[in-house]
């Protein structure tokens, strides 16, 4: 029994060092396949336009004296270190990233963090005051924000947050310059403002129980913002031939004085909702105003992979466009436009873009200032104009990425690529790029998220896409069950082998190998078959030892 | 126990030397780089590019310790000693431990002075707020599995080889192992991964040096 | 305890398709100097390897001191000395380091007997082993086995490369070791004339088997070699069982036989030779004539 249990963790041992390197080598064979992938997509499927945008007047996208249209557009950028766990990793870990509890770090001075012991903020900056004499005064300030209030000593009385999330657009510009942040707790499922330079603090109502909201980011609605660029471009005048003076493209007669294309300014927050929806938030009131829209879904490569919401997207971005009032033209003549115009600003809509898990697909969409979808694309009327199809199979040597791809997945154990398939949708979509184990960016697994098939034709076409795979075990199996019953192993152990075999792949074939006894096989006087020396009888025929080629003498002198 | 792994460390004192070496020369550049600067941030900025570059040379030193291990091996190998030392009171058991002992020591060598000196410079380089906290501990564990585990593969190739061709098939398994950091990066994932693959390595290393003749 | 210090048990040894033995039972009791002889590639050797643990077995068992071979605690190898085939000691070393390693991994290390081995064979401790001569080694080899007072003392072939005086000095050291209660020793060596001189049990290596195993006096009583006179041509049966060799020449014949006894006796006097004579033999003529490798019926006329 114990020899037993040796002998199977060695096997397992064996086993697991032989996965983990294989995974590995196979990993980097899938990776430079989907580099090579993302290097040669076609432009017009790495960007997209939505042109004229549909936010503004359709008198005036359809002026004459345009040259251009306003436009939403988004491009996919491919960097493929930033998919790897390494640049994750010290991304998360920097100042604003995934795991640091440093939200802001500016300078030694200036700096914002999360101090798990309290469960507060901790905000240091410089404030700058104009004496008297017109000299400028430095202090550094250090306040402390709880869900109970602001202080600017540590107090216990200001409460603890327990699962906080920051508007992250302050964080990204001047954050003393607004002087206001926006927080949400996921657990006390309240909104928080704090005025950072009045120091004033307004605790928003409780979300109600049966309310469904559940917030995952606020303000600035980006993920992965290297991978996609978002941008919405106002329309271009031919402002020369009507107005020679004016330089300035918003300084037109009965266009908006500008569009802002973010949320530093406005009565309203963005708020991205675990499913993928995007609410506005009241600034004053801290409740929910209205819906603006959702992500995009984007194309898939098999049917579709569901709506699009923040984990099952590698990318995304949303931004708010609000336009200013109109000018007169004697106004746009004689003047600049004035700071108190901001006051006048209208929410007009909401532009956003998504990027699916493999990279491959992008969307983007429109929504009015009643959250109304207004324009979207993603081309996914047929298959052959889908553009993840494209991308996977329609330029040059793609197919052949594809491919190689493919077969570098049905090298994968098959019971790791049917685990895959399990739980495709378990992963968030950043880490699938990173899986070794499992692969969430396998064809199969890209099958299995296909919700527009029923499972069971799922599950077919999923065993039919392992077909390679399949194959390779048994033929290995095969192989593998010819050498054990050479070395005269027991059922038992060719049975493991078998399956172990079967389930691993080229892995468990390796691990035999590996595993194997090592014994020398030698010809059985009886039968005339390979049997083992360490063995009492052979295990084909069950004859006793005879070594032919020694010739002992008959006679002995022993002494018991 | 501490015989052995004295007898260990004097016969491959090479290893320590050239990893005291390497450490204070790593220190010795990071320190005059962020000593350049005056301010504290672009101090930072400087250091954590430059940490970039000492993590880079560190995983290729990294493979300084499959050599070790290949070395200690193939060296007992040729030279007998394993069969030599198992005529004394000596388990073939305790011979493996003292060696990966001193395997761990080399290891230490290298990276425990690195690790002080990083913590020492952010600590006085940065405020007093989590800025990079763990990074430390997470990337420092990191790369003592990493070198450990190709450490381990050293010692395989070594055993299993009776010439430098074979070992050098254990350098390409070492190459595809410290691409895990890559592909991981340093966080909790690779710590157990790494964790059981030495587990499993040890496994077998244990099974190949007490089964095989000496 | 058990009275046997060794005891092989059905051992089998193959080394790449090649058997080298194929089941050998053995066993040495406590007190007894057990010579294991055989021609080059035998097996001793590698009996001595299994034993100590450092070759497998292909099949069956060890034990020395009770304990399997595969399983031996530092305890039990601290009871055991051995001097290896080849002197294996590690070369790159220098003397004075080798020793200090062995005495601080020893269990129990006498420095006195130790020195006084050092001063017989008078070895340098400032040079490195490599630089010893062969002699030099295999004294050092010695010495160390020696100085931590084995209870069981393996020898290998351990006169190889000695002077006729260092080999005299080896066999005094182990008649010194034999002298002290319960020590037990096997060796394995090509110079026949010691092993008679200290041996009290000998086995004998031939074709994978042990064909010898039984003590020295026993051996010399149970092989006999005869010259038979025939008083017409020898008859081509004798009827005799265990005949180790036999020649003819003309009416004489010369045989080897082993387990001589009355009954052989008795079935070779019903062929009335003319005269039959004992040729007396040492343990090296039995040896050869054991390990001859055709033992056949030579015929010549």
């Amino acid at each position: 029994m114990k020899r037993f249990t040796n002998c199977s963790v060695r096997i397992l041992a064996t086993g697991f060092v032989v996965l983990t390197l294989v995974s590995i080598l196979l990993f980097w064979i899938r990776f430079f396949c989907s580099v090579s992938l993302s290097e040669r997509m076609p432009d017009e499927i790495k960007s997209t336009v939505i042109e004229p945008s549909g936010l503004l007047p359709l008198d005036f996208e359809n002026d004459p004296n345009l040259e251009r249209r306003s436009r939403a557009s988004a491009q996919i950028r491919s960097e493929p270190l930033l998919s790897l766990g390494i640049t994750e990793y010290f991304d998360s870990i920097s100042p604003g990233g995934r795991r640091s509890r440093v939200i802001l770090f500016q300078s030694e001075k200036n700096w914002v963090y999360f101090d798990n012991k309290s469960g507060q903020f901790v905000f240091r900056f410089i404030e700058t005051e104009i004496m008297p004499d017109s000299n400028k005064m430095e202090r550094e300030v250090q306040f402390y924000i709880g869900p109970e209030g602001i202080s600017e000593i540590p107090d216990k009385t200001l409460g603890r947050f327990i699962e906080p999330i920051a508007d992250s657009s302050k964080f990204k510009t001047s954050l003393w310059k607004s002087g206001e942040i926006i927080l949400y707790d996921k657990k006390l499922r309240r909104f928080f403002k704090i005025g950072l330079k009045p120091k004033t603090f307004v605790k928003g109502p409780e979300l109600d129980t049966d309310d469904t909201h559940e917030p995952v980011q606020i303000g600035l609605l980006d993920k992965n913002q290297l991978l996609l660029q978002l941008a919405w471009l106002p329309p271009e005048f031919k402002i020369s031939k009507l107005y020679p003076n004016q330089t300035a493209v918003w300084n037109y007669p009965g266009l908006p004085t500008k569009a802002v294309p973010s949320s530093e300014t406005g009565q309203y927050l963005l708020i991205l909702d675990k499913t993928g929806r995007i609410d506005l938030l009241d600034k004053e009131t801290l409740t929910f105003a209205a819906a603006a829209g959702r992500l995009p879904e984007t194309a898939a490569l098999f049917g579709s992979e569901g709506p699009a919401t923040p984990k099952n997207t590698l990318s995304y971005a949303a931004k708010t466009i609000y336009l200013g009032a109109t000018r007169s033209i004697e106004d746009i003549r004689d003047k600049e436009p004035s700071e108190s115009e901001e006051e006048t600003l209208r929410y007009a809509g909401l532009i956003a873009a998504s990027l699916s898990r493999d990279g491959t697909a992008l969307a983007v969409i429109v929504y009015d200032e009643k959250g109304q979808m207004k324009k979207r694309t993603y081309r996914t009327s047929s298959r052959r104009s889908n553009t993840v199809t494209t991308a996977y199979f329609g330029s040059p040597w793609a197919p052949a990425s594809s491919i190689v791809k493919y077969l570098a997945e049905s090298l994968h154990p098959p019971v790791l690529s049917i685990a895959s398939y399990l739980t495709a949708s378990s992963f968030e979509a950043a880490a699938g790029h990173r899986a070794l184990f499992l692969l969430p960016n396998s064809f199969i697994a890209m099958k299995a998220r296909d919700d527009r098939s029923r499972m069971p034709f799922r599950a077919m076409f999923a065993l039919l896409l392992m077909t390679p795979a399949i194959l390779l075990a048994l033929w290995l199996a095969a192989r593998i069950l010819k050498d054990a019953s050479t070395l005269g192993l027991s059922r038992n152990a060719r049975r493991f082998w078998v399956i172990a075999t079967l389930a691993f792949g080229l892995a468990g074939y390796i691990t035999y190998r590996l595993s194997r006894p090592k014994v020398t096989l030698v010809t059985c006087a009886n039968c005339g078959k390979p049997r083992r020396t360490d063995m009492d009888k052979c295990h084909r025929c069950g004859s006793k030892w005879d070594v032919p080629e020694l010739t002992p003498p008959a006679w002995r002198v022993l002494n018991g | 126990m501490f015989t052995l792994i004295k007898r260990e460390i004097r016969d491959h004192v090479v290893y320590f030397i050239a990893g005291i070496i390497f450490a204070g020369t790593i220190t010795g550049i990071s320190l005059s780089v962020i000593f350049e600067f005056s301010t504290l941030y672009r101090g930072m900025d400087k250091l954590m590019s430059h940490l970039g570059i000492v993590i880079a040379i560190t995983s290729i030193v990294i493979f300084g310790f499959f050599a070790m291990g290949a070395a200690q091996m193939y060296t007992d190998k040729n030279r007998r000693i394993s069969a030599f030392l198992s005529t004394l009171p000596v388990t073939r058991s305790r011979i493996l431990i003292a060696r990966m002992i001193t395997g761990v020591l080399a290891i230490l060598t290298l990276l425990v002075p690195l690790a002080i000196v990083s913590i020492i410079l952010l600590r006085i380089f940065t405020p007093p707020i989590p800025l990079f906290s763990g990074v430390v501990f997470e990337v420092f564990t990191a790369m003592f599995l990493t070198a450990f585990a190709c450490y381990c593969i050293g010692l395989q190739a070594g055993w299993n080889s009776s010439s430098l061709v074979p070992a050098l098939d254990g350098l390409v398994l070492t190459f595809i192992l410290v691409s895990l950091i890559l592909v991981k990066g340093f966080g909790l994932h690779i710590i157990m991964i790494l964790l059981l693959f030495i587990a499993a390595s040890l496994i077998r290393i244990w099974h190949l040096f007490t089964s095989t003749s000496l | 305890m058990n009275d046997n210090v060794i005891k092989v048990e059905n051992l089998v040894k193959y080394f790449d398709g090649r058997c080298v033995l194929d089941g050998i039972n053995l066993t040495v009791p406590r007190g007894c100097i057990y010579g294991l002889l055989g021609r080059n590639g035998a097996g001793k050797t590698t009996i001595i390897r299994i034993l100590l643990g450092t070759e497998p077995a292909t099949r069956g068992r060890t034990l020395l001191l009770d304990t399997e071979s595969t399983n031996l605690s530092p305890k039990i190898r601290g009871r055991i000395g051995c001097v290896a085939e080849g002197h294996n000691l590690i070369q790159s070393y220098m003397v004075s380091r080798l020793i200090k390693l062995c005495k601080d991994l020893s269990l129990q290390w006498n420095d006195e007997s130790f020195d006084n081995l050092m001063e017989t064979f008078r070895l340098p401790r400032d040079r490195r082993v490599k630089d010893l001569s062969m002699g030099m080694r295999a004294q050092l080899n010695l010495a160390l086995a020696m100085a931590i007072e084995p209870e069981l003392l393996i020898l290998d072939d351990p006169t190889l490369g000695l002077d006729t005086v260092a080999r005299r000095q080896f066999i005094e050291l182990a008649i010194e070791v034999i002298q002290k209660q319960d020590r037990t020793i096997l060796f394995c060596s090509h110079i026949l004339s010691d092993v008679e001189r200290i041996a009290d049990r000998v086995g004998i290596l031939a074709a994978g088997k042990l064909v010898v195993d039984c003590p020295l006096e026993q051996l010399k009583e149970r092989v006999k070699k005869l010259r038979i006179i025939f008083p017409e041509i020898p008859p081509e049966n004798l009827y005799l069982t265990e005949i180790i060799n036999q020649q003819i020449q003309g009416r004489e014949m010369t045989i080897t036989v082993a387990n001589w006894n009355r009954q052989k006796q008795a079935i070779l006097e019903t062929f009335k030779p003319s005269s039959c004579t004992e040729i007396p033999m040492s343990l090296e003529d039995i040896f050869i004539e054991c390990t001859k490798p055709e033992q056949e019926v030579i015929t010549s006329s």
